[in-house]
């Protein structure tokens, strides 16, 4: 086409802090073209779209929308502007109707400042109709519509009036399939209609069905902008081929005995079926995209989040803890993904925190705690991780985020633990304190600890895994190791492409 | 090839939501007219005035001040804030009301006064939970203790004794039916119309029920918040004038009872204390619970002391049933992640 596309990016870049998000970004869609965006875990699809969406302001480059600049300071000004995004974790008020929903926050008024609810019901009622969805809807609270329902819902809101952009996120990985083929609907018929749709997705299957044209990010640099349809294989190799070494940092210690067994955890709706093995000083990786169940596997583990069926051994005994407490005393830790909330104690010191988890160790009768103990034990971690904290009663909040998550570290280090599971060790850490974090689990490995990462960095699983699991969807689809853990063997195991042949659980 | 996969999830999660929210909802909005009905009949067989005319003009006259109170609160609770400062902030506009009446002050300059006294107030919680980020709970206890010493020294040892402002906020009557009630109706006709039909009372709503989207649509949160601090105080204003004419005496302590009460009268009306849901024509319901409840405990014979339990345990049921039934909810959008 020689028309100006409807929106153009060119040199887009984002940094937050010292990572780079997004760099040189540059592609356009023009109206009625359905573009898909492939890319990684953190490749920069979100910060990309958040962009757009008016969520963050980009630092270089410049985005047009039509021939005009596009600078949105909200969320609410990008869609003034006709810039809507639809999240895969549907955002609405759910006490309220439909109609209610649709138009919060530009409600139409007549000439008094009254709602005019007959004039908003007609347009909700003419849009409904062009995207063929029940207007019956209109009427029943947010709440009570299915996931399918409300995200078509949200689908009206975005494109009712004057929308030229539509952004979808991940749209149909909560969708059955039935459902994501009325979606698709949707956006066929929203594209018809000249709106210029970006779809985020991971599903390689659908890639044809929904767009025209795909680009893939990978480490925020934009790799390809090619037509579909495309060869699967292609894909995953641009999607990968990343310039890392990916021989891990530590021979395979090899036969020695199994500390962890899980066989057939189940737990509805989150996962299903998991064998699983980790041995004494093995580092066992666990990747997958958001959503596949692995933090919810790793809390059952510890005890949290209880299987429905199943069983697990450790360290030979059989192992069915019931609260966190149990896991703690049968030697499992935890280091929860979210540092600030899951984990520190904020107004607490460094040394309280890194006690935290042993208390009961060091108390003596009468629930008297052993002073001197505690604080050799706690004077042990500070130096033995190398926290920067001048003294244990420094502030913990007075730490940089790598030094609290050492802290942490230093916290269930001092529990003894036989098995130590890590969510998420060095999200929002710097690279420097990240590669002494790496080290140090590789330290604690030589030690005959077992250790089970999750990680959405497959870098950094690479780099200290020995063997590497994958899960899509609540199951264990992948077990990686020697020759076949590299990157692009894992990005087919969690994208799904090719499983006919696909290697199930251990 | 893998898009089958979140089918089983799905679907059982999808069809489990029916059931529990239609249940949850029964309840929700069953409940009150439940309470009540069994309420009037509880009374109405063991006390033979309980249903003359004298007897229902005196529930309305005896609980106007708390009405007016409980319809700012209800739009605070909606946004899923509180304001437990009403009581006493009541006891410091009285003060004001009898010293100006006593000043022999002209009774439509004392009801401006008041009212616009009551707005200020209410601006001052509004302003400490909006620009100060202080939760509201937090926020108005704070404010509710310094209301407190402020009416304690201003009262110093002296109770003052004072009647009904002007007639429209008194107990007067014409053709048998308070005066109090044209403007109390008049505020919840407004505040029901500006609910349903203007932006201000829509975005109450959105804001109540996720405060966050709605800044992100590009509502003010702050601006409504603050807006509906300061209409609860200027109601606070107006019902300080019906106190005084209903109590005819300014002490050291006055007001502090009716913080509770229009709590109560709110939550047992079925607006949720977890905001979003609600509405003031569901407080009226809620207050005539309690009115009813206060007066048939006396005329039946029960010391008055037990209205306060009764009134307590009306709260803690509603609310419970209001968290629990909303409980369900988030447990059912939980399962689907």
């Amino acid at each position: 086409m020689t028309t100006t596309p409807t929106i153009t990016l060119h040199g887009v870049g984002k940094s937050f802090g010292a990572t780079r998000a997004l760099s040189d970004v540059s592609f356009s869609v023009a109206a009625g073209e359905r573009l898909a965006v492939l890319g990684e875990n953190g490749a920069g699809k979100s910060t990309l779209m958040k962009i757009l969406a008016g969520v963050h302001p980009a630092d270089t480059g410049t985005v047009r929308l039509g021939a005009d600049p596009y600078t949105p300071a909200s969320p609410a000004a990008a869609m003034a502007q006709g810039v809507s995004i639809v999240y895969q974790e549907p955002s609405f008020f759910e006490h309220l109707t439909v109609l209610e929903n649709i138009f919060t926050g530009r409600e139409l008024v007549d000439v008094l400042g009254q709602l005019a609810w007959r004039r908003m019901r007609r347009q909700a009622t003419e849009a409904f109709a062009d995207l063929k969805l029940d207007p019956g809807l209109l009427d029943r609270p947010m709440g009570s519509l299915s996931l399918a329902e409300q995200q078509q819902v949200l689908i009206a809101r975005a494109v009712h009036d004057r929308c030229r952009v539509l952004i979808l996120d991940e749209p149909t990985s909560i969708l059955t399939a039935n459902e994501a083929e009325r979606l698709f609907d949707v956006v066929d018929r929203l594209a018809a209609a000249g709106v210029a749709i970006l779809y985020i997705t991971h599903r390689f299957d659908e890639l044809a069905r929904v767009a025209d044209r795909f680009v893939i990010l990978k480490d925020g640099v934009l790799v390809a902008d090619l037509p579909t349809p495309a060869d699967h294989n292609e894909i995953i190799r641009l999607m990968s081929g990343r310039q890392i070494d990916t021989v891990s940092a530590r021979e395979n210690t090899v036969a020695a005995a199994e500390l962890l067994t899980v066989r057939g955890l189940h737990r509805p709706g989150e996962f299903e079926d998991i064998d699983l093995t980790v041995h004494e000083g093995e580092i066992v990786g666990l990747y997958g995209l958001v959503g596949a169940g692995r933090t919810e596997l790793a809390l059952s583990i510890f005890g949290d989040n209880p299987a429905s069926a199943g069983a697990m051994t450790l360290s030979g005994s059989s192992y069915r803890p019931g609260s966190a407490r149990e896991a703690i005393a049968a030697g499992v830790a935890y280091l929860p993904e979210d540092r600030k909330t899951q984990g520190i104690f904020p107004a607490m010191s460094t040394g309280k925190n890194i006690a935290a988890a042993s208390l009961d160790r060091f108390a003596g009768g009468l629930g008297r705690l052993d002073r001197t103990g505690l604080n050799t034990m706690v004077a042990e971690g500070i130096s033995r991780l190398r926290i920067k904290a001048p003294t244990p009663d420094f502030p913990i909040t007075g730490l940089s985020g790598g030094h609290q998550q050492k802290t942490l570290f230093a916290r269930w280090l001092a529990t003894d633990p036989k098995l130590f599971i890590l969510d998420e060790p060095t999200r929002g850490i710097d690279v420097g304190t990240k590669a002494e974090i790496h080290s140090q689990i590789i330290g604690f490995a030589d030690q005959g600890m077992g250790v089970l990462i999750i990680s959405s960095e497959l870098p950094e699983l690479l780099a200290v895994c020995d063997r590497i699991l994958v899960m899509r969807a609540g199951r264990l689809v992948a077990d990686l190791r020697g020759e076949d853990r590299n990157e692009a063997a894992i990005l087919r195991a969690t994208l799904g492409v090719d499983d006919a042949d696909g290697k199930e659980g251990t | 090839m893998t898009v089958l996969t979140p089918e089983p999830t799905a679907g059982p999660a999808s069809s489990r939501t029916g059931r529990s929210i239609s249940s949850a909802t029964l309840l929700r909005s069953g409940l009150m007219p439940v309470l009540l009905v069994l309420e009037l009949i509880v009374f109405g067989v063991l006390s033979k005035e309980f249903f003359t005319a004298g007897n229902l003009s005196d529930l309305v006259v005896n609980s106007g001040d708390l009405a007016l109170i409980a319809a700012g609160m209800t739009l605070v609770i909606m946004l899923s804030g509180i304001d437990v400062s009403v009581g006493p902030m009541l006891g410091v506009l009285t003060w004001g009301v009898a010293t100006m009446t006593g000043a022999g002050l002209s009774p439509w300059v004392v009801v401006l006064t008041t009212v616009a006294a009551g707005a200020l107030l209410g601006a001052v919680n509004g302003t400490v939970i909006v620009v100060g980020g202080v939760a509201p709970i937090i926020a108005t206890l704070g404010m509710a203790a310094v209301y407190q010493t402020v009416l304690f020294l201003l009262w110093g040892s002296r109770d003052l004794f004072t009647g009904p402002v002007v007639p429209l906020l008194s107990g007067q009557k014409a053709l048998g039916v308070p005066l109090m009630v044209i403007p109390i109706l008049l505020v919840f006709v407004v505040l029901a119309y500006v609910l349903k039909m203007r932006r201000f009372g829509r975005h109450i709503y959105a804001i109540g029920n996720d405060a966050t989207g709605a800044r992100l649509l590009g509502v003010s949160v702050g601006r409504v918040t603050f807006g509906a601090y300061v209409l609860l105080g200027a109601l606070v204003g107006l019902a300080s004038m019906i106190y005084v004419g209903r109590v005819g005496v300014v002490q050291s302590n006055s007001g502090s009872e009716l913080t509770l009460a229009a709590i109560a009268a709110v939550v047992v009306g079925g607006t949720s204390i977890l905001g979003g849901q609600g509405g003031v024509v569901r407080t009226l319901g809620g207050l005539l619970f309690i009115a009813v409840l206060q007066k048939g405990i006396v005329l039946v014979g029960v010391p008055a002391l037990w209205s306060g339990v009764m009134v307590g345990a009306a709260v803690a049921l509603a609310v419970s049933v209001d968290v629990i039934t909303r409980r369900q909810v988030d447990r059912r959008e939980r399962g689907n992640r």
